[in-house]
């Protein structure tokens, strides 16, 4: 197991993972508070749509990933401000066909198809150098963001309607969280993988809350667990030549059931 | 010279509609500061439109809103809102006084944590409606009563001159509906709040309330509740055999 640490992608992966642990960890706070779970579902499988988008266009994959998945969580956003469309039917509307579109642009490139299971599933090898810093640099600005406007994010999820009469800019904030989680689903593509990564932005406040007495119990229980799913989660994907993502998921799914029996004793 | 206080709330000829509907027309009334004002009316009269005017969260088509002589929304720190209710997500730890804590949201503005000055004013409100001991419980098991009672304590934690009310007994039994209206106007005498409060509960606010104004797209009646209760525009607007209308779960007006 020592050697696993000697090698610098697996550095990388644990760097990288800790620290979208944390993002994402803090993010299912609001998913779950805010009943957002199938926002997270539908942005990732958008996700699928821009990275073909990229490999079509010849530009990174994954930028072109970033601004799609952002483009279409304000869709999303500005579809269920409106009374027509609830926020459910715009991105039961949305995440098909984006994915839809990211399979039809993958069949016409075929030399695509080889990364295509790293991009679903996540793939320890596949973090670059380049992606460090500037993760680094969106994580500090989003959970800067978060802590900035906290209490009306968290007034905002409680009570809508009484927030917005406190003068708490609701429309703003919304797309703020959009924002941040279209950015984080794309930047844990590489490691956790499409098919996955909506279990990460919720699973972590699910083992909180179920162990946790207090919001801030649950915000530390969420982030700690989530990051002990990365670092078991990368070291089982290591010794098993496992998909990083589904190791993670699955560590931190038992996590999760860990604390429903623990939280459930007392 | 000495001009008159302006009203609380004022509503001129206001015309107003909701989702594309016409849900106000020609609406004028005054709340004055002090007083306890209810808004009656059947689903759909435009009842929560009239709250939401006030809150500045609605602007009128047309015609003039002013929340003591200024613009709605303005500045929000006199008006302090209740809801019908609050629902949470099912195991999210929220106490009752994280709750209440969170009326102080506009007097503190972005990037600023509740203090221990805040969480005193927070216990305070919390004692205030009778909850200071079940302050740690998490909100969501209290009963709908208490629940209501902790939404109270929430808008006295923004230091309000105005409160305003969205149907706020829905879903309470008889007995909790009248406990939760003495509160509301003991809390309203011992420190010179202004009601308005937007309800189909005829009995208790009969008993309570200053004035009631009979809202049915346009102000119907308005005048002490003996006066309002006893006249035919009641029994137009509420076309059942009884004029003892009770609120069920049905949606705000």
């Amino acid at each position: 197991m020592s050697d696993f640490l000697a090698y610098g992608f697996v550095q990388r992966a644990l760097v990288t993972g800790t620290i979208l642990a944390v993002v994402c960890a803090v993010l299912s706070f609001f998913v779950v508070l805010r009943r957002m779970a199938f926002v997270g579902v539908g942005l990732s499988h958008a996700a699928l749509g821009g990275v073909a988008l990229g490999v079509v266009l010849g530009i990174q994959p994954l930028l072109a990933a970033a601004v799609f998945t952002t483009v279409v969580a304000w869709i999303i956003g500005w579809l269920g401000g409106r009374s027509e469309v609830s926020e459910d039917t715009a991105i039961g509307v949305f995440f098909p066909t984006a994915m839809a579109l990211g399979v039809v642009l993958i069949s016409v490139s075929p030399e695509y198809r080889q990364d295509l299971m790293a991009y679903l599933f996540g793939d320890i090898l596949s973090v670059r150098r380049g992606d460090v810093l500037p993760l680094a640099a969106f994580s500090v600005v989003g959970l800067g963001l978060i802590a900035y406007w906290f209490k009306e994010l968290l007034y905002l999820g409680v009570d809508e309607e009484a927030a917005r009469a406190a003068g708490v800019p609701a429309t703003p904030l919304r797309f703020l969280l959009l924002t941040l989680l279209a950015v984080t689903i794309v930047a844990s593509v590489r490691l956790v993988g499409i098919v996955l990564v909506s279990a990460f932005l919720v699973i972590p406040a699910a083992t909180g809350q179920a162990v946790a007495r207090s919001l801030r119990g649950m915000l530390v229980v969420a982030v700690v667990s989530a990051m002990a799913s990365v670092a078991l989660g990368l070291a089982l994907s290591w010794s098993w030549d496992l998909p990083s993502g589904a190791a993670i998921v699955l560590v931190s799914a038992a996590l999760f059931f860990v604390s429903l029996a623990v939280g459930s004793r007392r | 010279m000495n001009a008159a206080p302006p009203p609380a709330v004022l509503l001129d000829r206001v015309y107003a509609s909701y989702d594309g509907r016409p849900a106000l027309e020609d609406v004028s009334f005054q709340v004055p500061e002090g007083t306890f004002s209810a808004l009656i009316g059947p689903n759909g009269a435009g009842k929560s439109t009239c709250l939401r005017l006030v809150l500045g969260l609605v602007r009128p088509d047309s015609g003039r809103v002013e929340v003591f002589g200024g613009r709605p929304g303005a500045e929000v720190r006199p008006v302090g809102y209740v809801p019908q209710r609050v629902v949470i997500p099912r195991g999210f730890p929220i106490s009752v006084l994280d709750v209440a804590l969170m009326g102080r949201t506009g007097i503190l503005g972005p990037g600023r944590r509740p203090r221990a000055h805040d969480r005193e004013q927070a216990l305070r409100a919390l004692e205030q409606v009778r909850l200071g001991d079940l302050a740690r419980r998490r909100f969501q098991d209290l009963s709908g009563g208490q629940q209501q009672r902790v939404l109270i304590a929430r808008a006295l934690c923004g230091e309000p001159r105005l409160l305003l009310l969205d149907e706020p007994t829905a879903g309470l039994d008889t007995a909790a509906r009248a406990r939760f209206y003495a509160l509301v106007c003991e809390l309203q005498h011992a420190q010179g709040l202004t009601l308005l409060c937007a309800t189909h509960d005829l009995d208790a606010v009969g008993e309570h309330a200053d004035t009631l104004i009979l809202l049915d797209r346009s102000v119907h009646a308005r005048g002490k509740p003996s006066e309002v209760l006893t006249s035919g525009a009641l029994g137009r607007a509420y076309p059942f055999p009884s004029a003892h209308v009770h609120e069920g779960t049905g949606e705000a007006g």
